[in-house]
């Protein structure tokens, strides 16, 4: 450091190497902006009502099932992963996956397909519990699982791991932890459907809960580096998380958002530049008992939801409908009512056959898929939301 | 070695760093005439085998990973330079290195952790993707300190450098700058010293 030459490089080093990350973004040119890529799905070819209902895995000896999720395969098939095993949050609870034959509607017999002794192994450090596990398929036919792992405490603790299967989920690569947050890596969990971006990548709704408790965004892409993995914030505070992405048009999208304020009503914030920027949530008159919620907008231009229709539980599974890209809603049908009961934590997707499909936590005991078209849910009674 | 390798590696350097100190404070509660290349070499190699030993079938090393795999740069840089400092009782940092480096860590922490973890609406986490402010204030800091002689511009040279090959698991820029560890270690390094020099003034 003496050296006055030498202090002239160190600081040149400085300056250069302070300066690549600028001299990236303007070899990338203008600011990398993807919008929302809308499926141009054809209209639903079945005009008569659909409407089917059942266990995924109505064998199974797990006490316990939560948190699927569903995607549609290249060849049309269904997949769905859930995590199950002795109670929620024990060590021996697996993601299992499981594929749904076209032609004959039966599930396959479940597997799994990530334990924690796997995962610590791809990772090469402890892994406690495996969960939430969401899946979603690129043009392609290249699956993602994106699941959370833990290796201290409880859920607010958890991280955001990633593997991906190229053989319809025949075998799976090895995992990758994805590093999004500061603090040890703490508090990056997954719950909902991802939506795809006209770039390729994908944007993932994601949510924190260690301090706060609030919505954000994982964005996804794959590029000649390998993946990259980022994320941007919807919104601050401590009330309002696991959000659910619907977009609107390729740059207008809306997110409704699970409560846990003593307002107990779901939230909505939108987006009008493809998620970069968000106005704050505003409450809807939907009630929500701090309970996760799914939506999704239909190819006829509605936006469904499904949620638990009380401000004290989960007794209850409703589904409603808007026709003013969330404004105002009319509930259409109650999908499971028993009190006492759990129907929970429930995920939609819309295939290109333009069916609606639903898988949903179901008593804690199993994971039940709903499928229904556009037909059925024209011929249920609605009634509005006020 | 792939790159993975390496950064599994390197994310367990700090850790390693930290026993290294740990048992050298206890060689010398035990031995204090014995120091040198011998010691170290001799205390590295029993910290990386605790390291290496299995518990509950997984090494120390993966438990550590487990709990953070992205030691920063600057904080790994100033334990080696402790470990230096004690092996072979050569200044390596003046004070005011060390001053510099005590006061980055607890500013960059203070800055960073309260809003990441959701105090408000903007995550300057955002900022370490790609090209932001943080790289600007990075630079001139790091220039700022280079020009004064101050050697914990090295290290912010070196967390810079390290970004740039993507030697940590993650990919933003802050987890090259700071960590949990070396922000409560810098506000406990600052409150001691004021603490002593307090001290020192009253007597």
């Amino acid at each position: 450091m003496k050296s006055a030459s030498v202090r002239w490089i160190l600081i040149s080093a400085a300056i250069v190497l302070n300066g690549l990350p600028w001299l990236q973004s303007a070899h990338r040119g203008p600011r990398h902006s993807p919008s929302f890529a809308l499926s141009a799905q054809p209209p639903p070819t079945d005009r008569a009502p659909v409407f089917s209902e059942g266990l995924i895995d109505p064998e199974s000896t797990s006490p316990m099932s939560h948190v699927a999720s569903l995607c549609e395969l290249a060849d049309g098939r269904l997949a769905a992963v859930w995590y199950a095993g002795s109670r929620e949050g024990a060590r021996d609870v697996a993601i299992f996956f499981a594929t749904q034959d076209v032609a004959s509607s039966t599930w396959s017999k479940p597997r799994a397909i990530l334990t924690p002794a796997l995962v610590a192994r791809d990772l090469n450090r402890r892994i406690r519990k495996v969960g939430n596990p969401v899946i979603f398929s690129n043009a392609a036919g290249k699956l993602f699982l994106l699941y959370v792992t833990i290796n201290l405490g409880g859920w607010s603790c958890s991280s955001l791991n990633l593997t991906t299967s190229s053989d319809a989920g025949l075998s799976w690569g090895p995992s990758r932890r994805l590093t999004l947050s500061p603090f040890f890596n703490l508090s990056e969990l997954v719950r909902n459907r991802p939506v795809p971006m006209a770039d390729g990548g994908w944007v993932v709704p994601i949510y924190h809960e260690l301090a706060g408790k609030f919505p954000e965004l994982l964005w996804l892409r794959e590029t000649a580096a390998g993946l990259s993995a980022t994320k941007t914030r919807i919104t601050g505070g401590r009330s309002a998380f696991q959000p659910t992405l619907a977009p609107l048009t390729t740059n207008a999208a809306v997110v409704f958002l699970r409560d846990c304020s003593p307002r107990k009503r779901v939230s909505v914030a939108r987006t009008a530049d493809a998620g970069r920027s968000w106005l704050l949530p505003e409450a809807l008159e939907l009630p929500n008992p701090d309970s996760g919620l799914a939506s999704v907008r239909l190819s006829d231009g509605r936006v469904l939801l499904a949620f638990n229709d009380s401000p004290a539980g989960r007794s209850n599974l409703r589904l409603a409908v808007s026709d003013d890209d969330g404004r105002t809603w009319k509930r259409l049908a109650t999908l499971a009512e028993e009190p006492g009961a759990e129907f929970s934590y429930p995920f939609l997707l819309q295939t290109r056959d333009g069916r609606v499909h639903l898988v949903y936590t179901w008593k804690r005991k199993g994971i039940k898929h709903v499928a229904f078209n556009a037909a059925w849910l024209d011929t249920r009674p609605s009634t509005p939301s006020r | 070695m792939s790159h993975w390798m390496f950064i599994e590696l390197l994310s367990i350097v700090c850790p390693w760093l930290v026993l290294l100190r740990g048992f050298q404070f206890l060689a010398g509660r035990f031995r204090p005439q014995w120091r040198g290349w011998g010691r170290l070499s001799l205390l590295g190699l029993v910290a990386g085998g605790l390291l290496a030993v299995p518990a509950q079938g997984m090494p120390i090393a993966g438990w550590v990973r487990g709990l953070n795999a992205n030691f920063s740069i600057p904080f790994t840089g100033l334990i080696a330079a402790a470990v230096w400092e004690e092996e072979f009782r050569r200044k390596l940092f003046s004070a005011g290195d060390w001053t510099a480096g005590w006061a980055f860590g607890a500013v960059a922490g203070l800055a960073l952790y309260p809003l990441a973890l959701g105090w408000g609406r903007f995550d300057p986490y955002e900022w370490g993707w790609s090209f932001s402010p943080l790289f600007v204030v990075s630079a001139a800091l790091s220039v700022i300190l280079l020009w004064k002689q101050n050697r914990f511009g090295l290290l912010l040279l070196l967390a810079i450098l390290a970004y740039s090959l993507r030697l940590l698991e993650s990919a933003n820029y802050w987890d090259y700058l700071v960590d949990p560890v070396y922000c409560v270690v810098s506000m406990v390094a600052i409150l001691w010293r004021l603490r002593l020099s307090s001290f020192l003034s009253l007597t």
